[in-house]
């Protein structure tokens, strides 16, 4: 890591966060309406990349995908000057921000100079990232997420769950109060009703906003031109009905040219959510030009680096090439059981355990034990269409991880490292170990370890010889 | 190119599109009578040559739809779809298709406005087949050649808007238009 590591004031994580990690953990466990609705979601999900494999040969396009941001990542900075080229040619506005709060200020000042009163946003991990919305607010700022899901979880004031479905936590039960609650009237029960509710609610606000702002899931260098991939139709209200459209991308979203996004925008749904095509990608290469009737008159891409600069060239490099599909979180076991607000991340499951402490830097209170919400089973490395070995980059950043719960014991691993690299002393150790537990043992299972492997027998013996005693 | 057609309304299908083949001179009256059927009441017309060539708007007068042509003069909210007639079809022409994945591509221009489809509630495309293509791949290809102007906005519309937000079952017309009907031309 070079010694620009930086991190952003109030860093990647949510400010509003309670309680420990491990205590989020267990709140989470004992949710039984979250873990059924993780695991239906986790079946869906797996069922329909099976069939992604069966007829498109999904498995053969990764190999594809993984050379292509790859070559990216090594040709980053040259792919970003000529973006930013294009898209000033094609009439639009590139800023550079170097953290969150350089990025932020950008966008306020911009909806304070041309007199915005109403935001219509869609869903960006990215404005996430930089906490944009507390920044728009604190501004005076009335901020609208329009993809139907964020826009239930404001109204619940809550958090994310995952990159791609939001708020597959609430029921339809929940969400119907919360629009009551909203609309203060009658609300429909069943879900295609709650559709069409917020579908009008949501246009309301089109109909006010004067700025809108999205995310970015691909810049295409070539041509300047962002892809922004959905299925409610959102993002092309957001994008073509205010006045001006605002962009914001992590700098690491870039291809070169259309053949290799033609790919990526073809790999990205498949990974997400299963399906071969999302059902609208809008690919934006500036404001409207003349004689245009619609379209923002203004066109703003923000371009975030965030930390994502100091780690090209790191062992953790390949971690840039993630596309933010969300197939990481479904293949996680962790995930799949606690879901992704437990991690207090807009990034979470394998690739925000490992992203998160590095943007925030290692020693980060919020995100230090998060590379620690693994079990390093490996379904992750498998499930990424770019073939990021993340379950090695897992172990990479807990080695990195200024976490007390490592750096106290860290003695005790130097110990036990010293021991095992020897044969003599390794096998004196298990000697040991055999005595201790015949010792302890009663009827051939130890009920009770003492001092650190309490914990692991808290909920469960271990056999004092072996074979166990039935 | 019949074999593109066909491999385009299957995938069509299963976007949860619909789809019909007519002759240039039939296309017109086709599309009229899908819109007539889902109870449309104002229909608003890309300004292309083509709508005029298979006499959609002579169609449409003449089963009492409302016809507006791009671009509209009206105001936010009645675009928006919260003032005025609720059904609304927005009947674009696509620059190309793609038969592998029933993916339209419309162009932005000063004809065909950004969000046509995406405010109405019903989406009729005329799609004449040689404008088929294979893959999304061939498709990007031809809209960003090398020389040609670059569109300022394209949007790939793959079936009507659907959202899975709410309990993870896909429910149509979150914010987009609840129907999308393609009148393949021969
Ligand atoms: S790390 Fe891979 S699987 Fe996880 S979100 Fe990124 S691209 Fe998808």
């Amino acid at each position: 890591m070079s010694s620009r590591r930086r991190r952003a004031p109030g860093g990647v994580t949510y400010d509003d966060v309670t309680g420990t990690l491990r205590e989020r953990t267990l709140t989470a466990l004992r949710d039984p309406g979250l873990a059924a609705n993780l695991r239906s979601a986790g079946t869906a999900w797996a069922e329909q990349r099976e069939v992604m494999d069966r007829d498109y040969g999904f498995n053969e396009m990764r190999d594809r995908a993984r050379d292509i941001r790859r070559a990216n990542i090594r040709a980053l900075p040259a792919l970003l000057t000529q973006l930013q080229h294009r898209v000033r040619e094609n009439g639009g506005t590139v800023v550079r921000a170097a953290d969150a709060a350089e990025a932020c200020r950008y966008i306020v000042g911009l909806a304070r100079a041309r007199g915005v009163g109403m935001v219509a946003k869609s869903k960006s991990m990215a404005t996430e990232e930089i906490k944009l919305n507390d920044a728009l607010e604190d501004a005076g700022l009335e901020v609208v997420e329009t993809d139907l899901g964020e826009w239930i979880l404001q109204l619940a004031h809550e958090h994310p769950t995952h990159i791609i479905a939001p708020a597959i936590h609430l029921n339809k039960e929940e969400v119907a109060a919360l629009f009551r609650a909203e609309s203060n009237g009658d609300v429909p029960d069943d879900r295609e009703g709650l559709v069409a509710h917020a579908r009008m609610r949501l246009r309301e606000k089109f109909a006010q906003a004067e700025m809108g702002i999205s995310g970015v899931n691909l810049a295409v260098a070539a041509t300047g031109t962002v892809c922004i991939v959905e299925n409610e139709g959102n993002i092309r209200l957001v994008t073509s009905q205010p006045r001006i459209h605002v962009a914001v991308m992590g700098m690491e979203r870039v291809v070169a040219d259309w053949d290799e996004a033609a790919h990526i925008l073809q790999v990205l749904p498949m990974a997400a959510i299963g399906y071969d095509a999302a059902n609208y990608v809008n690919l934006i290469s500036g404001p409207r030009r003349e004689g245009e009737a619609d379209g923002p008159e203004e066109f703003h891409l923000v371009i975030v680096d965030g930390g994502r600069g100091a780690l090209r060239g790191s062992e953790f490099e390949e971690a840039l090439s993630c596309i933010r599909c969300g197939a990481c979180l479904y293949s996680c076991p962790m995930w799949r059981n606690v879901g992704g607000q437990t991690y207090g991340s807009p990034y979470s499951g394998p690739i925000g355990a490992v992203i998160t402490p590095l943007l925030e830097g290692p020693s980060s209170p919020g995100s230090r034990d998060l590379p620690f919400m693994s079990s390093v089973c490996g379904a992750c490395g498998d499930a990424c269409p770019v073939g990021i070995p993340l379950q090695d980059l897992l172990v990479k950043a807990r080695a990195r991880s200024r976490s007390p719960a490592t750096t106290k014991a860290g003695w005790a691993f130097r110990l036990w490292s010293l021991l095992w690299r020897r044969g003599l002393t390794y096998r004196l150790t298990i000697v040991g170990w055999r005595l201790g537990l015949r010792i302890r043992g009663r009827g051939g299972w130890v009920h009770r370890l003492p001092g650190p492997g309490r914990a692991w027998t808290s909920v469960r013996d271990l056999p004092s010889r072996w074979p166990p005693r039935r | 190119m019949s074999a593109l057609a066909d491999q385009m309304a299957a995938s069509l299908g299963r976007r949860k599109a619909t789809w019909e083949m007519a002759d240039p001179d039939g296309a017109g009256r086709a599309g009229a009578r899908w819109m007539a059927d889902a109870g449309v009441v104002r229909a608003v017309l890309a300004d292309d040559p083509l709508v005029e060539r298979v006499g959609l708007a002579a169609a449409l007068r003449a089963v009492g739809i409302d016809v507006l042509w791009w671009p509209v003069a009206l105001g936010r909210r009645e675009i928006l779809g919260l003032e005025g007639p609720g059904d609304v079809c927005g009947v674009t022409v696509p620059a190309l298709a793609v038969a592998e994945r029933g993916t339209l591509v419309l162009e932005a221009s000063p004809g065909h406005g950004r969000g046509i489809d995406v405010t109405s509630r019903h989406h009729v495309a005329l799609l004449p087949a040689d404008r088929i293509v294979g893959t999304l791949g061939e498709a990007l290809a031809r809209t960003y050649a090398a020389g040609r102007p670059t569109p300022s906005a394209v949007s790939l519309v793959s079936g009507p808007s659907r959202s899975s937000d709410i309990e993870k079952i896909s429910t149509l017309g979150a914010h987009g238009s609840l129907t999308e009907h393609v009148v393949i031309i021969r």
